[in-house]
């Protein structure tokens, strides 16, 4: 007989169509879930946690809802390995463009039902995914093709990031104040001049208000406070960032203790632990610094010794802050202070207290990194302030992807319709069993105009094909229209989208579904034993 | 997942019965949502107004608390459903923005829900439903903004009867003719002219103390501790020319940051060491006596003890009067209060450091001692409220439990919520300097004029407004509803009176009757009203939005 048994207790194993329908079964049944969340007029999810709090996170962000979603699926264990791919390729959409990562979901999960048709009738999923590359490759080229680039034409070119930003939001939160978060994030991704770098895009949330209150700030603001008796106004500060102990500088050896015999040395002691710390203190002073800023707290005696001095000292700014200081106002983080000149200082024209909502805050104006500033995010609850944030970070990305590759594209379904015509063609142009591939191929791509119109409340089969009639036409601007419900022309209604970022929806979409494709076997490996957790 | 995804729809079957089956779960979810969050609103909803009833509320500790502050109940019910937990977050939103109308906030989104629920099921879209809800949240801030009379901030009457409106509808009610005035000059008095938008509410202490009633609670133009002066040693307990020193160190024997240890040999040593430490500690004295300083408050130390017998024994012989264990929190407020800067070392103990006032006392009252420090000398932008109040507050229930209860929670509470309100209010007065009637006119302006606004629009959102626009009657019916009056009459009335011109109609619940609520001084600040309006639309549209709970880890 054969091996009685090759694999470890519980660990399963399926093979041939069945590991393949199992893999499709589980990105569709994903695809579905976040398909509703697509458009302008997609829906939101909650996301209920069932850690501790109960937590209740509201979105229709597709990588925010893939990334809690795939943790634990117990129920649904042999689909598991499927299920996985999903949230990565819309992780890794999030990660490279920001933005479109329910559109890579859906059109991967399409592109997935229309192979099981193939592979029910019997065409080699080798041969499917060889019509998916072509096809894949001809899309592109269309694309390439009907894209434009303003990057010559600066006011143009600022319009074009004005309208992305505005396609990009209008499908989030924010999509009732659009304009305004769309200006927000075209000003703030200006201001980096083609840097990818986001982290000088400092966003602050702050409760309380309404969206509408959320403005842009030029320098960066730190939700601290100043110390007591400092002066809480200074003019062309020069900045010392540091990382250091100020409450003492203790002798870090196990176990060491000094012995003293009368009182007196004890006081001694303390008086000279007092003086190392006044020294540390003046070595600051030294450098010549108006204002201090530390990573640790600051005990009381050296906060008074800088109010003494008149320097305005910080005490606990987190890490991310800090680091964000030093980056933006161009200093170093320094933890010794012995060699004053070897220190780079930050430097910045002004420091003073605001007020945001509720809460006192200090800003940092003027600084020397021309590029950083703040959002400050107002909103009614935590709920709309983190969404917030997560959409202005998707319009920001791509607005900074943008900036390095400034071509675009039409929106409101557009460029999947051009895309879906010219595979068509190809189609027809292809001998062989591969040409049905293309052709389910175009058919996957007109689901995601499909689907935008379905969950706008339209009849989608009557746009679709209204859209397809169109777009016979090589020079149509048509698209779906959302607010008024029928076809309209892309570019007067200024929905545009970036081309990267339909670049890589397509390109990753298609790798993700050949790879589900190629599966023919999955093995499952016996579970760790653990309590049950999940 | 599993229990809310059913399994995906049979292979090969068409797209046409998956989008079915599709849909069909939506309206599930989003039914059931609607539904929770109702299920909220409807709890609160008795407790809406001046003749509001208060909800008892158990918790898991035995703690029982009594109120019919909206967000207070919410916050309390421990809700799991995912969207009747928005509806909690509401109210808290709601009184973060404005500090009242957290009642009003919930049941204006259950009937707007109500509403939304009807159209759905007439089969309107989702979506279509939400945007008409945007729409109307605009208009209905428009025309709140027309209803709204103007207001200066030195008008000290009209912010009064303002916190006054807000009063009547808490437990407090009986009081409101004393705090209200309270509140509004502890408010105004931190606030800096030039700049009305920086108020800081942690400018503004309060002292609670038990025993005496309400009646007692003042506002003190100073500073006060509710702690005793420690005069163990004898020291005075009333300093007139106080000379403040706040000290950041501590009066006792020295200790070092490294591990110390003393070797005492011989029965001489021993003696000597005790004479180092009163030397020690009599040399510090000598000090601070020497800058002229006779009042001493000490941060509190968790290192080692602040004061020891030793050193207030000294200075009380040196007539210093001490206050120890002041919180590190609050040293900001109290060097911001008396003018004076934190002393962090003997050695910089200055006089320029100290700060000044007229008198320093102990005062005994009720069953407890406090410190006052009043007539300082530039005095800083703070204020101090001194909270008196016993089981007068517990209504009629005179039960132990209930006693312990309200005396911990309310003290807190209805000194807060007047000082909230005006916060809130000075907030919205940089901005929108306005305030608005209250007793249910405004909603019932704002359904007339959008109603009438519907039948000018077309299609599907002239259908939805209409239907909102009634839903926002909910408020004066409610009002009418728990003051015991037939609340269709008033209803009806008030929609007349409003069609004859008459906007600022509205319920006066005291008379029972239909009155210009303007006359009667109900007002209330117009960021409460708009607040409301805005903020339960927004979470109305998100709950019509979701089509989904996914169960996450």
């Amino acid at each position: 007989m054969a091996v009685e048994r090759l694999l470890k207790d519980e660990a399963t194993e399926e093979k041939g169509d069945r590991a393949r329908m199992a893999s499709f079964v589980g990105a569709m049944a994903i695809t579905d879930l976040v398909k509703t969340t697509l458009g302008p007029k997609g829906m939101d999810k909650i996301l209920q946690s069932t850690g501790r709090g109960h937590n209740v996170t509201v979105t229709n962000d597709g990588a925010t809802i893939l990334k809690s979603l795939h943790i634990d699926n117990p129920s649904a264990k042999k689909k598991r390995t499927s299920l996985t791919l999903a949230p990565d390729i819309s992780k890794v959409q999030d990660d490279e463009v920001g933005d479109g990562t329910t559109s890579v979901v859906v059109l991967a999960g399409e592109l997935l039902r229309e192979a099981e048709k193939l592979v029910n009738q019997k065409i080699h999923p080798m041969t499917i995914i060889a019509g998916y590359r072509l096809a894949a490759e001809c899309a592109r080229n269309a694309l390439l093709q009907k894209a434009k680039d303003n990057k010559q034409d600066p006011d143009k070119f600022k319009s074009d990031l004005m309208k992305i930003a505005m396609t990009t939001l209008s499908s989030k939160i924010l999509s009732q104040d659009k304009e305004q978060f769309a200006k927000l994030a075209v000003d703030a991704v200006l201001r980096l001049k083609g840097s990818t770098n986001l982290e000088s895009i400092h966003i602050i949330k702050k409760a309380g208000g309404s969206l509408k209150d959320s403005f842009l700030d030029e320098g960066f603001i730190l939700d601290k406070k100043i110390g007591i008796g400092q002066p809480k106004r200074i003019e062309s500060a020069k900045i010392l960032v540091a990382n250091t102990a100020m409450d003492t500088d203790k002798v870090k050896i196990y176990g060491a203790r000094v012995r003293v015999d009368s009182m007196a040395k004890v006081a001694e002691i303390e008086g000279a632990e007092k003086e190392k710390m006044r020294e540390k203190v003046q070595k600051i002073i030294a450098h010549g610094v108006n204002c201090f800023v530390n990573r640790q707290l600051i005990y009381n005696f050296p906060e008074e010794l800088f109010a003494d001095a008149g320097i305005l000292a910080i005490e606990h700014a987190d890490f991310e802050g800090i680091e964000r200081l030093a980056l933006v106002t161009g200093g170093e983080i320094a933890s010794t202070f012995d060699n004053p000149e070897s220190v780079k200082l930050g430097h910045c024209k002004l420091i003073e207290e605001i007020m945001i909502g509720e809460d006192k805050l200090i800003h940092f104006s003027g600084v020397e990194m021309g590029q950083a500033c703040t959002i400050v995010l107002r909103g009614a609850s935590s709920h709309v302030l983190d969404e917030a944030e997560r959409s202005l970070h998707d319009a920001l990305c791509v607005l900074s992807q943008t900036m390095n590759d400034s071509r675009v594209l039409l929106g409101g379904g557009w460029p999947e319709m051009v895309m879906a015509k010219e595979v068509d063609d190809l189609a027809r142009k292809t001998p062989g069993k591969k040409s049905h591939a293309i052709e389910a191929f175009s058919r996957a791509l007109q689901a995601i105009p499909t689907i935008i119109a379905e969950n706008a409340g339209l009849d989608s089969a009557e746009m679709i094909s209204q859209l397809r009639a169109e777009h016979h036409n090589d020079t149509t601007n048509a698209g779906i229209d959302i607010i008024s419900g029928g076809v309209g022309d892309m570019e007067k209604l200024g929905i545009s989208e970036s081309f990267k970022v339909k670049q890589a929806v397509l390109l990753s979409a298609t790798e993700a579904a050949e790879m589900i494709l190629r599966v023919d076997e999955i093995i499952t490996c016996a579970p760790r034993k653990r309590d049950n957790r999940m | 997942m599993a229990a809310v995804a059913p399994a995906p729809a049979p292979r090969g079957s068409s797209s046409k019965t998956e989008s079915y089956t599709d849909t069909k779960r939506r309206d599930d979810v989003r039914q059931a949502n609607i539904l929770a969050a109702r299920a909220v609103a409807d709890a609160v909803r008795t407790s809406l107004g001046p003749k509001g009833m208060d909800k008892m509320i158990a918790s898991a500790n035995g703690e029982v608390i009594i109120t019919n502050d909206g967000a207070t109940i919410l916050n309390k019910m421990e809700v799991l459903q995912p969207a009747a937990k928005m509806l909690v977050d509401l109210s808290r939103s709601q009184d973060a923005a404005a500090g009242d109308g957290t009642t009003t906030v919930v049941v204006l989104a259950g009937s707007l829900l109500r509403g939304s629920l009807s159209l759905l099921s007439a089969g309107v879209h989702p979506t279509a439903v939400s945007d008409a809800l945007h729409r109307l949240a605009l208009r209905a801030v428009d025309i709140l903004h027309g209803m709204a009379i103007p207001l200066e901030l030195s008008d000290r009457d009209a912010l009064i009867k303002s916190a006054a409106t807000s009063l009547n509808s808490k437990v407090v009610s009986q009081y409101s003719s004393l705090l209200a005035p309270l509140a509004v000059d502890a408010v105004l008095s931190v606030v800096d002219p030039a700049h009305p938008d920086l108020v800081d509410l942690r400018d503004v202490k309060i002292v609670k103390k038990l025993g005496g009633t309400v009646d007692d609670t003042e506002l003190v133009k100073g500073l006060v501790f509710d702690k005793k002066v420690s005069h163990s040693a004898g020291g005075p307990t009333r300093v007139e020319n106080a000379k403040i020193a706040v000290i950041q160190f501590q009066i006792s024997p020295p200790k070092t940051d490294i591990e110390q240890s003393i070797v005492v040999s011989d029965y001489t040593q021993m003696d000597r060491i005790l004479r180092e430490e009163r030397n020690y500690i009599l040399g510090m004295v000598k000090k601070i006596k020497a800058t002229g300083c006779n009042v001493l408050l000490i941060q509190k130390s968790i290192l080692r003890d602040a004061v020891t017998d030793l050193s207030l024994h000294y200075l009380a012989k040196a007539k210093i009067l001490v206050i120890k264990d002041v919180e590190r929190d609050e040293i900001e407020f109290v060097t911001k209060t008396l003018n004076c800067l934190p002393i962090a070392n003997i050695e910089h103990f200055r006089e320029e450091k100290l700060g000044f006032a007229n008198c320093v006392e102990e005062v005994s009252i009720g069953d407890g001692k406090i410190v006052k420090i009043t007539g300082i000398k530039d005095m800083g932008r703070t204020t101090t409220v001194l909270v008196r109040g016993s089981n007068q507050l517990v209504l009629d229930e005179a039960e132990r439990s209930l006693h312990d209860a309200l005396c911990v929670l309310k003290p807190k509470e209805f000194i807060w919520t007047p000082i909230y309100i005006l916060h809130g209010m000075l907030r919205c007065l940089v901005n929108k300097k306005f305030l608005i009637a209250g007793g249910g006119a405004p909603e019932i302006e704002m359904s007339r004029q959008l109603g009438a606004w519907a039948k000018e629009l077309q299609g599907m959102e002239s259908y939805c407004i209409k239907e909102f626009a009634e839903a926002l009657e909910v408020i004066p019916y409610t009002l009418a509803e728990n003051a015991g009056l037939n609340p269709i009459a008033i209803v009806t009335e008030l929609r007349n009176r409003h069609a004859q011109g008459e906007i600022n109609t509205g319920i006066n619940v005291r008379k029972g009757q239909i009155t210009n609520i303007l006359e009667e001084n109900v007002v209330q600040p117009l960021l409460v009203s708009t607040s409301a309006i805005t903020l339960a639309t927004e979470c109305v549209r998100m709950i019509l939005k979701i089509d989904d709970i996914i169960t996450v880890r």
